[in-house]
């Protein structure tokens, strides 16, 4: 509090200040799950109706009945769990023979992988595009994993972390017999797990939120994740019916929420201390 | 001792061998699907792209010349940079703001960061939609509220004037935690000794805002300045789902108008040429702040 000027304020008013910015920035989720579980009279009711006069699921049944949100929700963690796995694996190997080898082209190939940090992929989705539907890969899960198969920040973070293993550690394993292989899978792995977690964070809820590119690559239905679903399920004749709408977004955004409530603390910290958002 | 260097010469070599292995998977995964497109997206602008008659015709500049023409991309181009412009100082200015009250000890601190902090883990897509419900002008949350107190409704999402600013009010809501997040980090990693030793030769809480945090802030704000410029320069979700670029193209950006561009109307080329500006404006504007950053940097 030293460092604040808004120290006037007192704590009375710091707490009242926070907490009323609080109400608005949970508003739109309570608003949210107030709509989706009230009778449809309620929703359009004015004064608005803080609480629903009787809570039903209607909007939900009406909701699972016109789109198939089970397969969005498999669709999404198939691509989320195969996107972070593979990311993780390769990173670590490719982490660690950054980190540990010395080997011609090391920096140049390191700054290749790094550069594609520079140009995202709303600016490479026209010649992947072209690319994918040259190899068959358009409307497949292939198509939508392509650029999400490895990760530049993970490579990034992890030869970092194993940077601050000790060689001597390493050498020993060597001289007990192990290969380098093994090296990583049971020694390196568990001393960096901690990043390895935050990687993975990171990773899926990038995976679980992206929309661009699985909009660009689904045309099938029954390949959409769940963003690309809960887009199109907004609006697909033009006829607005609010309560199945928040009922999708309360089906859609649910699991997250929940996972977040349980780990907001871990959450929070990896995404500040790598300054990533996912 | 030939022997012990050609035994040290076979482990290095092995290990080279190693390397290659350990690197090749990323490596040849982002030569496909990230260098190559790269380039390849540079080379698409200067041709015709017909997919599906699989024919690439060389014209030059044409693609450029006819973007620079056309009014839409003008439009879309303006509006990226009034989006960007807006909300990159005032994500950064509210970030600080809040993480100013959030070093403070109350009651209920965690929960209330972790509250500030959930709208950046819903997807941007979920979040969109129920804002695109509170944004009805007739039944909507937001413009309920302000009968009830008694000010004029708006029209938001409706009216060409007030669209693209209602796209902003969400944008910034949906990253205030992360930008106060970022600064919370920032704010902590400085030495209370500093602050002390200032108040004890009697600057004031303002003095020493302005002469010790903020210029030690500086590296968390260039990253701030630099990371949100990017996200803001490629914004598309929220303006897919809360207006599609309209009323009358008063939100369209550059990223939808490339979308529909390529996957719409499959003008392949015309689209590269887009996202080849795009890239060197991102490019542009990183250096520039990133230089500037540099020269204002301080250290203690």
């Amino acid at each position: 509090m030293l460092a604040s000027p808004l120290r006037a304020l007192g704590t009375l008013g710091l707490l009242a200040l926070v907490a009323g910015v609080a109400v608005l920035m949970v508003l739109p989720f309570y608003w949210m799950l107030v709509t989706a579980l009230s009778p449809a009279a309620d929703v359009m009711a004015f004064p608005p109706q803080w609480w629903p006069s009787r809570a039903t699921l209607e909007h939900f049944q009406y909701a699972l009945q016109k789109a198939p949100w089970l397969i969005y929700y498999w669709n999404s963690v198939v691509v989320a769990v195969v996107s972070v796995g593979c990311s993780l694996l390769f990173g670590l190997f490719a982490g660690y023979a950054f980190a540990v080898y010395r080997f011609p082209l090391q920096n140049i190939l390191f700054l290749l992988i790094l550069s594609t940090l520079m140009v995202p992929v709303q600016v490479t989705s026209v010649a992947l595009y072209v690319l994918l539907s040259r190899i068959g890969w358009v409307d497949t899960y292939a198509g939508i994993l392509a650029p999400n198969f490895a990760s530049a920040f993970g490579v990034f973070l992890l030869r970092q972390a194993i940077r601050q293993v000790p060689l001597e550690l390493i050498e020993a394993a060597r001289i007990d017999g192990a290969g380098e292989v093994r090296i990583v899978l049971t020694l390196i792995a568990p001393l960096v797990r901690t990043m390895l977690a935050t990687v993975a964070m990171i990773l899926f809820l990038g995976s679980w939120n992206d929309f661009l590119w699985p909009v660009i690559v689904i045309n099938s239905a029954n390949l959409r994740t769940l963003p690309v679903g809960m887009a199109l399920f907004k609006d697909p004749y033009g006829n607005i019916n609010y309560g199945p709408l928040m009922a999708a977004a309360v089906i859609s955004t649910g699991p997250m929420l929940i996972a977040y409530a349980v780990s907001q603390k871990f959450m929070i910290r990896g995404i500040a201390t790598t300054g990533l958002k996912g | 001792m030939r022997s012990t260097r050609r035994l040290i010469a076979r482990l290095h070599a092995r290990r080279v061998w190693h390397a290659y292995l350990f690197v090749a998977p990323i490596v040849l995964l982002f030569g496909a699907f990230r260098v190559v497109p790269s380039v390849q997206t540079l080379v698409y602008s200067f041709y015709r792209v017909e997919l599906l008659r699989g024919r690439l015709t060389f014209i030059g500049l044409e693609n450029f010349a006819d973007l620079l023409a056309d009014p839409t991309f003008y439009r879309a181009a303006k509006n990226t940079l009034v989006y960007v412009l807006v909300i990159v100082p005032v994500s950064a200015a509210l970030g600080l703001f809040f993480a100013l009250l959030f070093d403070a000890r109350f009651p209920l601190r965690e929960l209330f960061k972790a509250l500030y902090f959930a709208p950046m883990v819903t997807s941007t897509v979920a979040a969109a939609v129920v804002w695109w419900w509170l944004y009805n002008p007739q039944f909507g949350l937001f413009n309920v509220l302000l009968r009830l107190v008694g000010l004029p409704i708006q029209p938001w999402l409706m009216s060409s004037r007030t669209a693209l600013l209602s796209i902003i009010l969400f944008s910034i809501w949906k990253g205030l935690g992360y930008n106060m997040v970022i600064y919370l980090a920032g704010l902590q990693a400085i030495p209370e000794s500093l602050l002390e030793a200032a108040r004890i030769d009697g600057a004031g809480a303002l003095q020493r805002f302005r002469r010790i945090t903020l210029p030690l802030l500086a590296p968390t704000t260039a990253f701030l300045l630099i990371y949100n410029s990017i996200q803001a320069f490629q914004v598309f979700d929220q303006v897919f789902v809360l207006t599609s670029g309209g009323p009358a193209g008063s939100t369209n950006v550059v990223v939808l108008d490339l979308y529909r561009q390529a996957f719409e109307r499959y003008n392949f080329g015309y689209a590269a040429a887009e996202a080849t500006l795009l890239f060197l404006l991102i490019l542009g504007v990183t250096a520039l702040q990133y230089l500037y950053s540099r020269r204002n940097e301080v250290s203690y």
